[in-house]
């Protein structure tokens, strides 16, 4: 490299101007002529004295290979600067004489990166300790005041403390100078701000990562507003604690901007005679996005929750897109169906070192498809059609960017969308495109320098990074350096003379001249350094061929629909119909599509075999059984998070709906016991619980798939123990209610609410006036009153029930089931005559003291008295044996078996009001069913089908094949981990710090994996 | 099996059980006594109808019961059986087919079973029964002491003898249940009781039976650092690793620290240290210890132990136990598995591995019994235990090993197989009536008799049924 005598930055070229003057002057007319909008440049700024001064911002970047934009490069092109803007980009130009002029050859220049999700971090971890206010703005329903556990939120501002859209970035941008030269040396130039705590977290801001006051940084301010399903910085006993909380929150939140804007606007229309609306910070905020004048950007932090967002930025009229949770390779189709823009983190899950090799079996395969895939996810996103911009965010070395970037584009994403990803896509997406994201005529003059082959070999360095016109030199690397430069580095030092001052003075990495005899080593001592690197270089680029290949298989691979022919015929087989058919022997059963054509014996002459359609599936069923889909009325299995939103005593607005976990293996384990529809309830932790969501368990499926749409809503209600707390310890006695009579008490309270609610809506409709606030809680609640949601009621004693009866009767509302209702033998009378179902255990009791009294003929006693009977699991490995449990009513109390099968087949249909629907093989149901090796009361039985909607989700015969499947690929996946550890030589692993566990981060999925949740326990 | 019995000399001495309570039910009374004089059952039903009134002052102390389905268990089952028993004492299996004559004292009770199922009665192993009555009712639990090193802890003095669960365990054919001392490192000693008895005393039949040992958890905690509530607390996994041998090592040192101790005794120190004194017949090798541990690293750890060492170990829990199947099998290790009914806990296991796995451990040779866990609420539902046999025989175990470790292995592993287990001459009186298959979830357990004793088939749960089922319909 040719070195200016003059110069002391040994990296900074400058080259004297040897054009001529008049053909300048011409080039300056003529610029002047066609942009008259660039004049006047305004003149530097001068400083006071005793400042440095500013330099001069006139360059001419010569020689380097120009990146336009991605596709567009020019080689040895010139790039003029004037001012902090690109005055010309071009090849042959000549730069005018007051440039300072760059010689650039063999550097190749991008146009400045931006980091579109930039979050800086809190500067104190944890906020100090609040003391009890008297007056906050905050939810009233955690206990009578001064004892209340949610402390509430100081001064004005929304109801929920974690919902902050009032914050903005671009007010608290103070960023330290050591984070900003961090993502310099990346070649980051520009980054969108962005608030990190919260659940609505306020806007974010475009700033330009250069060492000046904010006031310049700040490109634009309020850029977007954030939002995240962030359950990591939750309060325990605040409100929203569970995922389906932080989703209501939202959703409440939104539909309260809202109101907020109808309501000002009718007092500013009449401000006499009502009462003054109040002043919210936090919805004034909400406003601009709420009228999609600003986007929302979610977080989901889940594979399945984008699937939530997009149904939740459509359901809200939102202007919307992502950021990945580098989860989107386990349902690629969601991510297609949200159709927007993803920003995407490079965070990837790094290998771990387990301190013994048997250590190695709690290693999930999950897990372990989760790193494999975590650099492909990037390429997938690409592959469904999407935008995509990428971050650093979430790296807890932001240094490992560059080493991951690579690595996805390894794995097949295309470096010019790697580019597009650093420049024009989050310059579009940040609505900068005007400003940033080329080199092009008038833009801002953010360039990114890189030497050797460019940004997307990792070895080469970013050399250099323009901000606004400025040059930001990155720290170089010692490392890197030839001794020879070093040498001459010092050299040069010592020879120092005045020269231009440029802000990259503070260069840390400089070496000072008494260090030249530690530089100045022996040959063979750099010999053996050279053989250690070309060893080190060796082992990476073997690393690096290990991890390029993937191994992991897609989750969705053999999973979901095993058969589904237009046709399926089964002869010969005891059919248990559930209907008024009853059991039939030797009986065939017709399946059309997805419904139950024909179920008829041989021997029944008046019916002639009907026709079968072509292709259709024929079996011989003898010897077997043959069972309607198994129901379970009461399940909490297939929900994502929490399974209780456990803070408030009325929760009304959370729903499961929001929540459902599509990609649990449990859906697989409780097909493989016959079950094909299961209730899932919100747990009883509060006496008005959520919203419930029944689904059938079509494997494979979306989360939305996975629903039974036709089924009515429903609520869960709470009653004992749990929502009085009892068992939650000594410390949490302040919640009303604590007693049963309490429990009464609030229930009232809610329904006179919303009646009242009810009453205040209609009462607008009909004649006007200002607009009642959407309430999600009351809505709900109005809609029991109005006979469209269903209440399913966990209880147990008997007081209770009948308490819940009575006070519902008042209302004129008729209770759909009492759940768990393991006294209801004492009141069975009483619950017949209301008309609520019972859906109880077989035989569970005494795991507390309101069970002491359960007894196993529960079940048996109210069926005889006239109750609508089920027995339910509660439990996701008891749902796997539903059909052994309706074996124990035979046993207990009698109950004949085939009215004993119905406990888990038609009778819960009937509780859910789907058994137009299921329960029971008639024609014209859904073809729900499950094939059985003997009677499904028979401890001997084994499932070997499970059928909806006509295909075949279970097959025995199929099991050992893809469990062999599942076993060969972690195999191949532990095979591939070790071979990478053994590369790295069980150094502790280069590339992983000992803290970072995040390999081990379970993915909300499959949080619950081999767990039983049930809301026997209080805490669920 | 002969058709004949040798009445003389088969009492053995069981002045160690002492009579329960004979707890006479309404039905008991009602059934009619039949007593005959060298009965044949060709002349039965004649000379049934013949004596049908008859009054005996004869003792009662004989009881032939009859025309049973006789699950012997240690042999074949006899479709018409007919036992024998004396003194609570079983003294006579008889095959009903065989024309050898059955002989029986003059003054026996006929007791007809009506062709229903005759079973020696189920053991529970490593139970809280009796330990823990309300799961949520701190009061009623006496289950878990504190500290990591307690063998002087002894289930058995802390049984409640009128908790409710018991009857209605015994009411599906669990007769005795081995309470274990929960928690810790060395748990405590546990003992055999009958379900059955008017006081803890009475109830014990044989102490301590094991001593329990809860494997310290291999298992690594690999919550992410900022997951952490208080990130003081996180520990990487290398620490992870070091702690976890520091704790096998205490626990390796404290067993050997028992045998210097007993060595010591026997060469005649008298300092009674009560903790060591307790681990005496550990450390002699009278007792087992039984090993609680699911995953397969303690597993295989405690059985390198034992070897290594020479412990006589009985794996209770066992999760995992079916990957290390040929191991346990070469060191006749029996396990107590205790998840049959456990979800898959690995992501790419089978969704039945844990209702195969009995089958695959007794095929490499290993001996299963059943549990059905530990806990207050597994006490509850103590009652299920035949059930997670039975789920084990629909995914392939023979139906005789489950039986089989349901009664005589379990009695077997905790050394009363001489008098328990299985329905043999010599063998304590200790057997159900069922209505059918007992692994069937639709029959019912009708008669129960424990050490010859009927016993009522009462509990909480037949009261309550019997009450409300009363309760006057609405008009």
């Amino acid at each position: 490299m040719p070195r200016c005598p003059l110069h002391n930055e040994p990296e900074l070229i400058t080259k004297p101007t040897q054009f001529n003057r008049g053909f300048l002057l011409g080039i300056f007319a003529l610029l002047l002529l066609v942009c008259p909008c660039l004049l006047p440049a305004a003149p530097a700024e001068l400083l006071p004295s005793g400042f440095r001064p500013v330099p001069p911002g006139v360059h001419a970047l010569v020689g380097a290979t120009v990146v336009v934009k991605p596709g567009e490069v020019l080689d040895s092109a010139t790039i003029l600067i004037r001012d902090g803007y690109i005055e010309k980009v071009g090849k042959n130009l000549t730069p005018p004489p007051d440039a300072r002029v760059w010689d650039m050859k063999g550097l190749t220049i991008y146009a400045g990166f931006i980091d579109p999700y930039l979050t800086l971090g809190a500067k104190s971890k944890s906020a100090p300790a609040k003391k009890q206010l008297d007056l906050t703005a905050g939810v009233k329903f955690l206990g009578v005041n001064p004892q209340e556990r949610d402390a509430g939120t100081e001064g004005p501002g929304y109801e929920v403390a974690r919902i902050t859209p009032e914050r903005r970035a671009a007010q608290t941008f103070s960023p330290d100078a050591k984070s900003l030269a961090q993502l310099r040396e990346l070649g980051f130039t520009a980054a969108n701000v962005t608030p990190e705590k919260g659940i609505i977290r306020g806007t974010s801001a475009l700033v330009a990562l250069s060492d000046v006051e904010p006031n310049r940084a700040i490109i634009k301010p309020d850029v977007f507003q954030h939002i995240a399903f962030d359950l990591e910085n939750r309060k325990e006993d605040v409100y929203p604690e569970s995922l389906m909380g932080v989703v209501a929150v939202v959703r409440q939140s939104f539909f309260d901007a809202q109101h907020y804007i109808l309501d000002q606007a009718d007092f500013h229309k009449r401000p006499f005679g009502r009462a003054r609306p109040e002043f919210n910070p936090g919805l004034e905020a909400l406003i601009p996005a709420t009228e999609k004048k600003m986007t929302v950007v979610f977080e989901p932090r889940d594979a399945l929750l984008v699937d939530r967002a997009t149904r939740m930025a459509h359901e809200l009229n939102l202007d919307y897109f992502m950021v990945s949770s580098g989860q989107e390779w386990r349902r690629p189709d969601l991510a297609k169906a949200a159709a927007v823009p993803f920003i995407v983190p490079l965070n990837f899950p790094v290998l771990p070192k387990m301190p013994q090799p048997d250590d190695w079996q709690q290693v999930t395969l999950d897990q372990l498809r989760a790193w494999d895939w975590a650099p492909e996810n990037p390429a997938v996103l690409r592959k469904q059609g999407l935008e995509i911009a990428v971050t650093t965010y979430g790296l807890t070395d932001k240094k490992d960017f560059r080493k991951n970037l690579r690595l996805a584009v390894d794995r097949g994403l295309a470096e010019n969308d790697a580019l597009a990803a650093l420049t024009t896509v989050p310059a579009r997406l940040c609505g900068a495109e005007n400003m940033l994201g080329t080199i092009e005529f008038g833009k801002q003059a953010n360039l990114t320098v890189v030497e050797g082959k460019g940004y997307f070999d990792p070895e080469a360095k970013v050399q250099s990074v323009w901000i606004d016109g400025r040059f930001y030199r990155i720290p170089s690397d010692e490392e890197k350096e030839s001794k020879e430069e070093k040498v001459a580095k010092v050299e040069e030092k010592k020879e120092a003379v005045a020269k231009p001052v440029t802000p990259e003075e503070g260069d840390p990495n400089r070496v000072k001249p008494e260090e030249k005899g530690k530089v100045t080593t022996t040959a063979k001592e750099e010999k053996s350094k050279e053989d250690k690197k070309q060893a080190e270089k060796e082992q990476k680029l073997a690393k690096m061929k290990v991890l390029q290949q993937r191994v992991a298989h897609s989750p969705l691979e053999g999973r979901g629909v095993l058969a589904s022919p237009p046709g399926v015929l089964i002869r010969n087989a005891t059919v248990w119909t559930c209907g008024p058919t009853g059991r039939l022997e030797n009986a065939n059963l017709l399946i059309i599509s997805n419904k139950i054509a024909a179920v008829w014996q041989e021997k029944d002459a008046s019916k002639t075999s009907p026709r079968i359609p072509a292709g259709s599936l024929e079996m011989d069923g003898t010897g077997l059984n043959i069972t309607p889909g198994l129901i379970d009325c009461h399940s909490h299995s297939m929900i994502l998070g929490d399974v209780n939103e456990s803070t408030l005593t009325s929760t009304a607005m959370v729903r499961i709906g929001d929540v459902v976990n599509s990609e649990t293996p449990n859906i697989y384990d409780q097909l493989a016991g016959g079950l094909t529809v299961a209730n899932l309830l919100h747990g009883s932790a509060n006496p008005i619980g959520g919203q419930n969501c029944v689904v059938k368990l079509r494997d494979g499926e979306t989360p939305q798939g996975l629903k039974f749409i036709e089924a009515p809503q429903g609520i869960k209600f709470a009653l004992g123990e749990n929502v009085k707390q009892s068992n939650w310890g000594d410390k949490i006695v302040t919640r009303f209610p604590q007693t049963r009579m309490g429990v009464q008490t609030f229930f009232a309270n809610r329904f006179i609410a919303a009646r009242q609610y009810l009453k205040t809506w209609a009462d607008f409709k009909k004649s006007g006036g200002p607009p009642p606030r959407r309430d999600l809680e009351l809505e709900a609640i109005g809609e029991i009153l109005d006979g469209t949601r269903l209440i399913h009621c966990h209880s147990y004693r008997q007081d209770e029930i009948l308490m819940l009866i009575r006070l519902m009767e008042q209302f004129n509302v008729k209770i759909g089931t009492f759940q768990h209702v393991l006294e209801g033998y004492k009141v069975a009378d009483e619950i017949a005559q209301h008309g609520a179902g019972g859906s109880t255990f077989a035989d569970w009791w005494a795991y507390k003291f309101e069970v002491y009294d359960a007894i196993p003929q529960n079940g048996s006693l109210m069926r005889d008295r006239g109750v609508l009977v089920s027995f339910n699991s509660d439990s996701d490995d008891l749902a796997r044996r539903l059909y052994l449990e309706a074996a124990k009513a035979v046993k207990y109390g009698g109950t004949p078996e085939e009215e004993a099968l119905k406990f888990v087949t038609l009778n819960p249909a009937k509780q859910l009001h789907i058994d137009h629907r299921v329960g029971s093989l008639e024609p014209g149901k859904d073809a729900d069913f499950a094939i059985w090796s003997k009677s499904p009361l028979d401890f001997q039985t084994v499932c070997q089908q499970t059928w909806i909607d006509g295909k075949k989700y279970f097959d025995l015969s199929l099991a050992p094949a893809r469990t062999a499947a599942l076993a060969r690929e972690r195999d191949d996946l532990l095979a591939k981990a070790k071979k990478l550890n053994a590369l790295s030589n069980g150094d502790g692993g280069s590339d992983s710090s000992s803290d970072d566990n995040s390999f081990f981060n379970l993915s909300l999925e499959h949080q619950y994996d081999g767990h039983i949740r049930h809301c026997r326990d209080d805490e669920e | 099996m002969t058709g004949t019995s040798v009445i003389a000399g088969m009492m053995k001495n069981n002045s160690n059980i002492d009579r329960a309570p004979c707890l006479s039910s309404a039905s008991h009374l009602a059934r009619p006594k039949v007593i005959a004089r060298r009965l044949s059952p060709l002349f039965g039903l004649f000379l049934l109808l013949f004596l049908f009134t008859a009054v005996t002052t004869a003792s009662a102390e004989s009881v032939l019961l009859q025309h049973a389905i006789v699950h012997t268990v240690s042999g074949e089952t006899l479709p018409h059986g007919s036992v024998l028993i004396q003194s609570g004492k079983i003294v006579g299996v008889f095959d009903e087919t065989q024309p050898t004559r059955i002989t029986y004292p003059a003054d026996a009770t006929l007791v007809d079973l009506q062709g229903q199922h005759l079973y020696p009665g189920i053991i529970a192993l490593n139970s809280a029964l009796g330990l823990g009555e309300i799961d949520a009712v701190r009061a009623t639990q006496d289950t878990t002491e504190v500290g990591d090193y307690r063998p002087d802890v002894q289930s058995w003095i802390a049984v409640n003898p009128d908790s409710e669960l018991i009857p209605v365990t015994r009411a599906n054919g669990i007769t005795h249940a081995e309470p274990a001392p929960q928690g810790g490192v060395v748990g405590g000693l546990s003992a055999l009781i009958a379900l059955d008895g008017w006081t803890t005393e009475q109830m014990t039949i044989k102490h301590p039976v094991a001593l329990h040992l809860y494997w310290p958890s291999m298992e690594l905690n690999t919550t992410p650092k900022e997951k952490f509530k208080d990130e003081s607390k996180y520990k990487s996994l290398e620490d992870q690793a070091k702690e976890r041998k520091a704790k096998f090592k205490a626990l390796d040192d404290f067993f050997l620290e028992a045998r210097a101790y007993a060595r010591a005794r026997t060469a005649g120190n008298s300092d009674i240290n009560p903790p060591w004194e307790a681990m005496l017949p550990v450390a002699r090798g009278q007792i087992p210890i039984m090993v609680h541990a699911h995953d397969v690293r303690e597993i295989k750890a405690a059985v390198k132990w034992a070897q290594t060492n020479d412990y006589k170990i009985i794996l209770a829990g066992g999760r995992d136990a079916w990957q290390v199947a040929d191991l346990l099998a070469a060191r006749q290790i029996p396990v107590i598995y205790e998840s049959t009914w456990t979800l898959p806990q690995h992501d790419h296991e089978a969704y039945d591995v844990h209702f195969r796995a009995p089958e695959l451990l007794r095929k490499a040779g290993v001996k299963v019994v059943f549990g059905n866990g530990s806990g207050s609420f597994d006490a509850a539902m103590a009652k299920n235990l035949p059930y997670a046999a039975a789920q084990a025989v629909a995914f392939g175990l023979p139906e005789s090993e489950a039986l089989k470790g349901l009664t005589l292995y379990p009695a077997q592993l905790l050394g009363v197989a001489d008098r328990l287990g299985s329905i043999e001459p010599g063998k304590e009186a200790t057997f159900f009536v069922a209505d059918g298959d007992i692994l069937d979830l639709r029959v019912n357990v009708k008669r129960m008799w424990i050490a010859g004793h009927e016993v009522s088939l009462e509990s909480r749960h037949t009261r309550l049924y019997e009450k409300y089922k009363n309760r006057p319909r609405p008009k």
